[in-house]
């Protein structure tokens, strides 16, 4: 939907600051790598078209040509950042758990290099000027599972650690965090979404949290963490809590 | 004025969100292509004129300046276009959305999904999308407010509503009303299978706090408040001139007025002085 850029589902993509600042690098690679198949599309569309007598082709195929290189834009940014990302996952494997918030600790850290990774392109999906490829387009490459049919683009969804079931829709605003960071720890648990779910406008998920089938969360609600929504129930409140009928 | 009788509806929960996607979405590629229409046009004659004073070729045979001033036209033309593509397709698409609006006018109440109604708010949306889109991506501020008075919402004199979510139909803001950073204001709200419309009723010189939603049904009397992080209930009306707090709104608060505040800045000079008094 037409949100400002205070609604937008761009991620935050909260990364430490002491690891940013030496791995800038990684993140222009993916850039310019990901402008790189964009240049070629535009050089082969002036030789091709730009010669005597067919200027006038040249020119009314320009807003298609714009049309073509936005999308290949998304699309090369999505596929450099999996390149990037696969060898990361090889040099080591994501796993839930409590960790120490220290660059020293391993999972801090390689969890740090993934979000410089998966930054841009995330960036670049979320401001796209189309309703179509947006977030969950984005978010089903790097893994999560995202069921059809529902409503996903207006929300911000961590992209590791989360499973969204079938006609699912999650409120504008609202926030699917697999991770939290409580003073001196770092966690990391899967959040389990089953199908039919209902989360209402700015709700907040935090790490453990486990929605079952067919279960509605009221509006500007959030979840503990490890907390169990139980099948067909509605739920409300700072935190969740079962609405009796 | 009793509004119209709307088949009830138990709300245990309020969800309000986007809406789902549909083959009609696909509406913003005929209106990205009709916005390129007329800078196509305009620039091919400019860079035409451009192309001739660098190289002394033309590639268009006709409607030839070629004057050494046409180069001081170049900054103008950048944020010309800018505002060119954004105009004719605010312009285009305000046409489409009032057509739609003659078809099948919005209705307030409950409705099925898969009928007529669900069908052509959807349809409504995704056309209002890219224009709004565009608007807001603008640097005019007031951009997003001209184009929602083109698609027939009624927004008042000197209103701000710049960061917000706002609904593209059965909505009215009055004149002097604020809307702060982080807001949603729906006119709409989607369960599973049924969808709930109800017009949205905002007074003259209102204040909506920051990280608030307003739901379909809600009326804010002249001069009323809604408070921070707060959200209302459907169908719930807000008295004027108080502050209004709570998830969903149930406490209100008194707004101190000029005169109170004066007094209290008397009795605090007076107070004080004593006190000077009493040190010396």
């Amino acid at each position: 939907m037409f949100q400002p850029a205070s609604l937008k589902g761009d991620s935050p993509t909260p990364i430490d600051e002491r690891l940013r600042n030496k791995y800038l690098i990684l993140y222009f690679i993916i850039i310019i790598l990901s402008f790189m198949p964009c240049v070629l599309f535009e050089w082969i569309y002036a030789i091709f078209l730009w010669k005597e007598g067919i200027y006038l082709i040249f020119i009314f195929l320009f807003p298609f040509n714009i049309l073509i290189l936005i999308h290949l834009l998304q699309i090369s940014a999505i596929l450099f950042s999996i390149l990037f990302l696969t060898i990361l996952k090889l040099i080591y494997p994501p796993k839930e758990g409590i960790f120490n918030r220290n660059i020293k600790d391993k999972d801090y850290f390689y969890w740090n290099l993934r979000n410089i990774v998966k930054k841009w392109p995330l960036f670049i999906n979320s401001s796209n000027p189309f309703p179509w490829l947006k977030n969950r387009f984005t978010l089903r490459f790097f893994g999560v599972k995202i069921g059809s049919n529902g409503i996903h683009d207006n929300s911000w969804i961590s992209s590791e650690f989360v499973s969204i079931g079938k006609n699912v829709i999650i409120g504008m605003n609202s926030n699917i965090l697999s991770f939290g960071i409580e003073q001196d720890k770092f966690i990391l648990k899967k959040i389990i979404v089953e199908d039919d779910v209902l989360i209402g406008a700015k709700c907040v998920l935090l790490p453990g949290t486990h929605i079952k089938r067919n279960v509605k969360l009221s509006a500007h609600s959030y979840t503990k963490f490890n907390q169990i929504l139980q099948e067909n129930s509605t739920y409300l409140g700072h935190p969740a809590k079962l609405r009796e009928k | 004025m009793e509004t119209k009788d709307i088949p009830k509806f138990k709300v245990e929960f309020i969800s309000t969100s986007g809406v789902y996607k549909t083959p009609f979405t696909l509406i913003v590629i005929l209106q990205f292509l009709v916005g390129c229409l007329l800078i196509i046009i305009i620039n091919m004659w400019y860079y035409n004129d451009l192309y001739y004073l660098l190289t002394g070729n033309q590639f268009l045979p006709f409607l030839l300046i070629g004057q050494w001033w046409e180069w001081f036209l170049l900054p103008m033309n950048i944020y010309g276009n800018l505002l060119l593509f954004a105009f004719s397709i605010i312009l285009f698409s305000a046409v489409i959305f009032k057509i739609l609006n003659k078809i099948h006018p919005p209705e307030e109440g409950v409705f099925e999904r898969g009928s007529k109604e669900w069908k052509y708010t959807h349809r409504r949306f995704w056309t209002a999308y890219f224009p709004i889109w565009l608007a807001r991506s603008l640097p005019l501020p007031w951009s997003d407010i001209f184009v929602y008075r083109f698609l027939g919402v009624h927004v008042g004199r000197n209103v701000v509503a710049y960061e917000g979510y706002i609904d593209p139909e059965l909505i009215e803001i009055g004149d002097y009303t604020m809307t702060s950073l982080n807001i949603c204001i729906f006119s709409h709200l989607i369960y599973q299978e049924r969808i709930f419309i109800k017009n949205v009723k905002i007074g003259k010189a209102c204040i909506v706090g920051p990280h608030t939603i307003i739901s379909p049904g809600t009326i804010l009397q002249d001069g009323a408040v809604l408070g921070v992080n707060s959200y209302t209930w459907i169908n719930q009306n807000l008295e004027g001139d108080l502050i209004h707090v709570g998830i969903p709104v149930n406490i209100t608060l008194p707004i101190q007025s000029v005169e109170d505040s004066q007094k209290k800045a008397e009795r605090i000079k007076t107070e004080s002085k004593k006190n000077t008094d009493f040190n010396d």
